[in-house]
């Protein structure tokens, strides 16, 4: 309803509201007839399927995080699901293929980068130049509950005095640098 | 705690599907006969580059209703048969001069008064689609098939069982495993072959959980275990082809490394039935001599494994003539023929709607995780949750967490390429700004989706993790990524045969079932690699040496860095011999 006074301007507005209120029912008639077409023809994604996927999700991070539940995360391995304990480095013996000696498992990759000349320090050393200056990225350390001594013990048992024994290889320099 | 699997009803009700033509639409066709009934509207389709298709009978006409004069009615339709223009409300009154049925002009939508619904036709849609196709001069509806694309054959299933000659063979050239039939009184018996811990050598566990997971992806495992590449023949084919007599040590190692050989050992043993923890020494030597020129190998990570890994299996094979080298078709090697998939990239000039098309083979999928998705939002959904409104949490928009989904969608979405990345248009001859859009052209048998958490920046010289959460589906469609379906949207969800549009890509085959998931924890340069495997709808955690049953919710909580994603056809599903998988 127009007012009497301010004509001009009421018009204006009632115009313009009017010209906004078709573009408004052009667009939504715009996004209707998609939606019908994508419906009819079967296109639509399975929202339910995807909606019960996330409701699933939710609920388990809210279990988990719970910390009244048993902690199935990170807690000490007790025994496996066969009944075996394993240690925090694998103790198992073989013999290394490049150099024939005997190797403790959870020792052969340091092992073998400075069998095979691969290791960063290994390399240096036998070019004689200084000391390494980065840290070499760790590619994935046994860092959880059951392993609590990774670094430290490894580093305890460096003794270079060059005979190597089943389980203290000079793998020493080739170790771990702390981050 | 399990939950039951989603229930099916009406699993198929959202596959692609034609509805019938209503009987107006039906008679309309049979009375206006011929190939074509919609010939006449085929020279009034007006496309826009990147708009939509209207009809108009000459360029600058502006339909008007022609009861009321309105031109700005939200919808107006033309009468296919007197090419008279109604607006919706004084279109019923049309429909009673027996004329019923009608296009909207903005949209190019068919429409019948009579149901006062729209309707759908294929031939009506087919002369959009290439109307629309001939105004960009695009040959971006795939007409010309990407290079080594081959149609892969299908086999029909027959049952088999070995004969009484066979069975004599069988049983001489082979002993029973132990543990058959399962003994309660021996746990490992119990559970499912080739669960088995691997030792960590020192820092590899990035190699170990990527084989776990490779030890149960089920075309490789079925390849390596039917004995499809037998280590020792293998190599007694390297050793005499080396030429060498083999006698001493050194030409022993210059032997031929093969990757797929170790790889065979390591299945032999983990499906020995032997529950004691494996050390993979082997394969990590030879994967070192392998990856020996790789430039900053210290930076390994379990991804950069994965891909090392499977070129690694690819080189070594056979210069076979028969055999292509190029992975395209993976027709190459086990490693492609179980992973490779291939993607299309097309790039659309925004000027003139050419589009550009390139096919190129993967083997995996990487996707972003959005940039910096509010922490602040996530945790306070978390407390609500924590309260019990989990029901409150349902749609990912609203409580802001990433989802495998949501990657995927923006893998998939148009991009608009940068005002300083203009592509050359080869219609306009000159650079435009164009849009991306990525979409998969052949989905491989087995999907591995990583994560992008590790980011580095060569600038700042530092890198850093992404921790942030990412939900993922234990089941996951993947037709709306398909190039098919991309294109389908992209010419308005027209009723066409797109590009990979075929029978082949039916339902089944674009369903994926999740079966193992490697996560990392912790940061960067002091992480731990874990992988979880669904076993019989069990899952198993492998962290290293130790094999632990744990719940679903353990999994679904877990940071996922890489998924592995099998189609379900290739998937068994759980059977009552736990043990059998």
């Amino acid at each position: 309803m127009s007012v009497p006074n301010d004509d001009n301007t009421s018009r204006h507005s009632q115009l313009s509201s009017h010209c906004f209120g078709d573009l408004l029912d052009s667009i939504i008639a715009d996004i209707a007839s998609e939606c019908h077409r994508i419906a009819r023809l079967g296109l639509d994604r399975n929202l339910e399927d995807e909606e019960e996927e996330l409701r699933l999700s939710t609920q388990a991070r809210v279990r988990v995080a719970d910390p009244s539940n048993s902690g199935e995360t990170n807690s000490k391995y007790v025994v496996d699901i066969f009944g075996q304990t394993h240690p925090a480095v694998a103790n198992e013996i073989f013999d290394c293929m490049n150099c024939k000696r005997s190797i403790m498992a959870g020792r052969f990759a340091p092992h073998l980068e400075k069998c095979m000349g691969k290791g960063r320090k290994a390399r240096l050393k036998s070019t004689r130049s200084g000391t390494a200056a980065q840290n070499r990225q760790a590619r994935g350390s046994p860092v959880s509950a059951y392993a609590s001594y990774s670094n430290s013990t490894t580093n305890v048992n460096r003794v270079a005095n060059g005979t190597p024994g089943p389980a203290a290889d000079e793998y020493g320099e080739g170790g771990f640098d702390e981050p | 705690m399990t939950s039951k699997h989603p229930q099916h009803p009406n699993h198929n009700h959202h596959r692609k599907q034609i509805p019938l033509p209503c009987p107006h639409l039906s008679a309309f066709r049979s009375n206006h006969g011929g190939a074509n009934p919609f010939r006449a509207l085929q020279s009034c389709l007006r496309i826009r580059p990147l708009g939509r298709a209207a009809i108009r009978r000459d360029p600058a006409e502006v339909p008007r209703c022609a009861t009321c004069g309105s031109s700005a009615a939200s919808r107006l339709y033309a009468c296919l048969s007197c090419a008279a223009v109604s607006c919706f409300p004084h279109s019923a009154a049309h429909a009673d001069s027996g004329h019923v049925i009608a296009v909207d002009v903005d949209r190019a939508e068919l429409f019948c008064c009579a149901c006062k619904d729209q309707v759908f036709d294929r031939d009506f849609d087919a002369a959009v689609v290439l109307a629309a196709a001939s105004a960009a001069s695009s040959s971006s509806l795939g007409l010309r098939q990407p290079e080594n694309l081959r149609k892969r054959r299908r086999v029909d299933y027959r049952p088999w069982a070995p004969d009484s000659r066979e069975r004599v063979l069988v049983s001489r050239g082979s002993v029973p495993l132990p543990g058959n039939p399962p003994d309660p009184a021996d746990p490992a018996s119990c559970f499912p072959r080739g669960l088995r811990g691997l030792n960590n050598l020192g820092n590899t566990c990035f190699m170990n959980s990527v084989l776990q997971a490779l030890l149960h992806t089920p075309p490789l495992r079925n390849f390596f275990l039917s004995d499809r590449h037998n280590r020792f023949l293998c190599q007694q084919k390297n050793g005499r082809k080396s030429g060498s007599g083999g006698g001493d040590g050194k030409n022993s190692m210059l032997r031929r490394i093969c990757l797929a050989c170790d790889l065979d050992a390591i299945f032999s043993a983990v499906f020995s039935g032997d529950r004691t923890p494996y050390s993979p020494a082997k394969f990590l030597y030879s994967w070192w001599q392998h990856a020996a020129n790789l430039a900053s190998y210290e930076q390994q990570d379990a991804h950069e494994f994965f891909i090392s890994m499977l070129d690694g299996i690819h080189e070594k094979v056979e210069q076979d003539q028969r055999k292509p080298r190029s992975q395209g078709n993976g027709e190459c090697c086990i490693a492609h023929r179980v992973f490779s998939g291939i993607l299309r990239s097309d790039v659309t000039c925004t000027v003139c709607g050419f589009t550009s098309t390139t096919y190129d083979p993967c083997v995996d999928i990487s996707l972003d995780l959005e940039p910096g998705q509010g922490t602040a939002r996530h945790s306070t959904t978390k407390s609500h949750a924590c309260n019990g409104e989990i029901d409150s949490v349902l749609s990912s928009q609203g409580c802001g967490i990433s989802t495998l989904i949501g990657c995927l969608d923006r893998f998939t979405r148009p991009e608009k390429l940068g005002s300083d990345q203009k592509f050359f248009c080869q219609h306009c001859k000159v650079r435009q700004e164009s849009l991306k859009q990525m979409s998969i052209r052949k989905l491989p048998l087995v999907s591995c989706f990583h994560i992008k958490r590790f980011e580095h920046s060569p600038i700042r010289k530092m890198s850093r993790k992404v921790d942030r959460y990412l939900q993922f589906p234990f089941s996951l469609d993947m037709a709306p990524y398909l190039s098919s379906s991309i294109l389908r949207s992209r010419f308005g969800n027209r009723i066409f045969n797109f590009d990979g549009d075929d029978s082949e890509t039916s339902a089944e085959s674009s369903e994926f079932e999740l079966f193992a998931v490697v996560t990392h924890t912790g940061r960067l340069d002091a992480g731990h690699y874990v992988t979880y495997l669904r076993l019989n709808n069990h899952w198993y955690k492998c962290d290293d040496a130790w094999i632990t049953q744990v719940s679903e919710n353990i999994v679904r909580a877990a940071q996922g860095y890489m998924m592995f994603y099998v189609q379900k056809i290739l998937y068994y599903k759980a059977s009552e011999n736990l043990v059998s998988s």
